[in-house]
């Protein structure tokens, strides 16, 4: 679309263009603004990489990325191509390494990404090789900015980005320490699946408590997500990070139920024990839905926690992955509840599959569309934390922040 | 323990021919749509998971997908006819190299590879999932049943959704 036609339309914080989910230079902006600029993104867990020489590849927007433990302990963070020719050097998902080989012409890295070999750099029979003003010391595999915070390691490619602390806010960063408290984390295990949307419609459907007591039969038939249950949407001071609170309820018919067109009242499960839930946090509240911005989803869905990172593959697509984790000092007892709770979660959970689908439906009908415009005014026109559900609050302070950063 | 006297080959509880059979229906059954027959093919306390790659390799426990039990099943079957919302298609499912990997008179072991054909409307068909399948299948009164089926998807990133079993 050009320029000139991209206006934010009329009462601009409860409407959302179109072309912002399927221009590929508002694309080409995001990733250079929001994923390579002065914000903070989930690359993994600590408990993925326990020990020295660990790894995993990862990515941050459409980056490939090593994390590694380093001999000292530490975690890095590394571009994943080699600063010779620009290969991804790391193919695989993990394992352990003593040094990282490039497997083109074998440069070879240590832990923290340092060159420390290059083949025939003198050159062979003194002919060839690099010249006199190379020198090795001055390459190397970038590395990122990292913080590791109880368990999860935060990277950024921007120096000027504040602490990850700072970063969440103060209010954001209370809710993060509930699940993520230091308590030593385990993986259980991954889903990936690629939703052919654009990747801000995965923020906004964890921003919309909304849609979740209409779309998601499952969780309101059985009361775990009900709109008139004691809920609340809280973000930071630039509305770019979100939170929904909810607790559950019993299985119930009442006016919210009557409300929803497919409610099944009468529905009763022949083996429950994929409800078979306990109050683990403290307080009354059982879900915390949070949204980092941009690249993350931290999920706490009763005894159900999992990251799920959001990997943008142009304007509508991105890959979405899940992975789930307990504690490492949990009963067996425990974990099992939460393998069983999986179920609702993923690209098959019983709930998720849900929010993939309905949101690829949301790509095929606003991508062809780009001059109009989204109604996103439940709960008025303004950003503001609520304590209640009904609300698109935090898709607007969402977008509030976005177009700061976008200059839109 | 086997009732036959030691010195007898134990006859396995089912021979190739049957197995095939037995997949063969249960397949049709699937890629018909006939949901709520899903169930019938386990035993009442049985174990269906589909899992990633990454996670059976790494011994990592999570499922995609998992029933504990035929109720659980049925509750997944109640799910998708009541419950879920997602776009029409239809999967057809194509089994491969089947070989008995180990027959004794009380179950059978079974693993086979699956490619699962995925086609939405105004699409064209595209392979969903493939893998392969370990299965351990016993005598149910008179029936074959799957005790336990473990499908183990190659395709670790999925096309959005995994909607149908395999």
């Amino acid at each position: 679309m050009p320029e000139a036609a991209r206006q934010w339309p009329e009462g601009a914080a409860s409407r959302v263009p179109y072309w912002v989910y399927s221009d590929p230079e508002i694309y080409a902006r995001e990733l250079e603004r929001i994923f390579y600029g002065p914000h903070w993104s989930y690359v993994a867990l600590e408990a993925e990489v326990p020990e020295p020489g660990d790894y995993r590849t990862t990515a941050i927007g459409e980056r490939p990325l090593i994390v590694v433990r380093g001999d000292d302990g530490e975690v890095a963070v590394l571009e994943n191509r080699c600063c010779h020719r620009g290969v991804k050097l790391c193919q695989d998902r993990g394992g352990r390494a003593k040094e990282l080989v490039c497997p083109y012409h074998q440069w070879v890295y240590d832990l923290k990404g340092h060159l420390v070999g290059v083949p025939f750099v003198r050159g062979v029979k003194r002919q060839g090789g690099m010249p006199a003003d190379f020198r090795q010391g001055d390459h190397g595999l970038r590395p990122l900015r990292v913080e590791c915070v109880n368990g999860v390691i935060w990277a950024t490619f921007d120096e000027t980005a504040p602490s990850f602390r700072d970063y969440l806010g103060p209010r954001m960063f209370r809710h993060y320490e509930r699940v993520y408290s230091g308590r030593p984390l385990k993986v259980l295990g991954y889903n990936r699946q690629h939703i052919p949307a654009n990747w801000k419609l995965m923020m906004e459907n964890i921003k919309d408590p909304y849609h979740a007591g209409l779309l998601h039969v499952f969780f309101v038939t059985f009361g775990l997500f009900r709109a008139d249950q004691k809920s609340a949407v809280e973000m930071d001071d630039s509305g770019r990070h979100g939170i929904l609170i909810s607790r559950r309820g019993e299985q119930v018919k009442n006016e919210v139920t009557a409300t929803m067109r497919n409610f099944q009242g009468d529905l009763k499960l022949e083996d429950p024990r994929i409800l078979d839930v306990v109050q683990e946090f403290p307080g009354e509240e059982t879900v915390g839905m949070i949204t980092v911005f941009p690249s993350v989803i931290l999920q706490q869905q009763v005894n159900s926690l999992s990251t799920r990172q959001i990997l943008p593959k142009g304007p509508d697509g991105f890959d979405f992955v899940w992975t789930h984790f307990g504690y490492a000092d949990e009963s067996e007892e425990m974990t099992r509840r939460r393998l069983r709770q999986a179920n609702l979660f993923g690209p098959a959970g019983l709930v998720s599959a849900d929010d993939g689908e309905v949101i690829e439906f949301s790509q095929q009908g606003l991508g062809p569309y780009g001059e109009r415009d989204a109604l996103v005014a439940m709960g008025g026109h303004e950003v503001g934390n609520t304590d209640y559900m009904v609300t698109e609050t935090a898709i607007r302070g969402l977008y509030r922040y976005y177009r700061e950063v976008m200059g839109l | 323990m086997s009732a036959l006297p030691s010195n007898l080959p134990a006859r396995p509880v089912a021979g190739r021919e049957e197995l095939q059979l037995f997949y063969d229906l249960y397949n049709e059954a699937l890629d018909d749509l006939a949901l709520e027959r899903w169930p019938l093919f386990f035993t009442a306390d049985c174990l269906y998971r589909i899992t990633a790659r990454e996670n059976w390799e790494a011994g990592l426990p999570l499922s995609t997908l998992v029933c504990e039990s035929r109720g659980m099943m049925n509750d997944r079957v109640v799910g998708w006819r009541r419950t879920m919302t997602y776009a029409p298609r239809a999967y057809r499912r194509f089994q491969s190299g089947l070989r008995v990997v180990e027959a004794t008179a009380e179950a059978v072991r079974v693993r086979s590879n699956f490619l699962v054909v995925q086609v939405l409307i105004d699409k064209p068909a595209e392979v969903a999932f493939v893998g392969v399948a370990h299965d351990r299948l016993v005598r149910d009164g008179d029936d074959l049943r799957l005790a336990e089926r473990i499908c183990v998807l190659d395709s670790e990133m999925l096309p959005n959704s995994l909607i149908y079993p395999i």
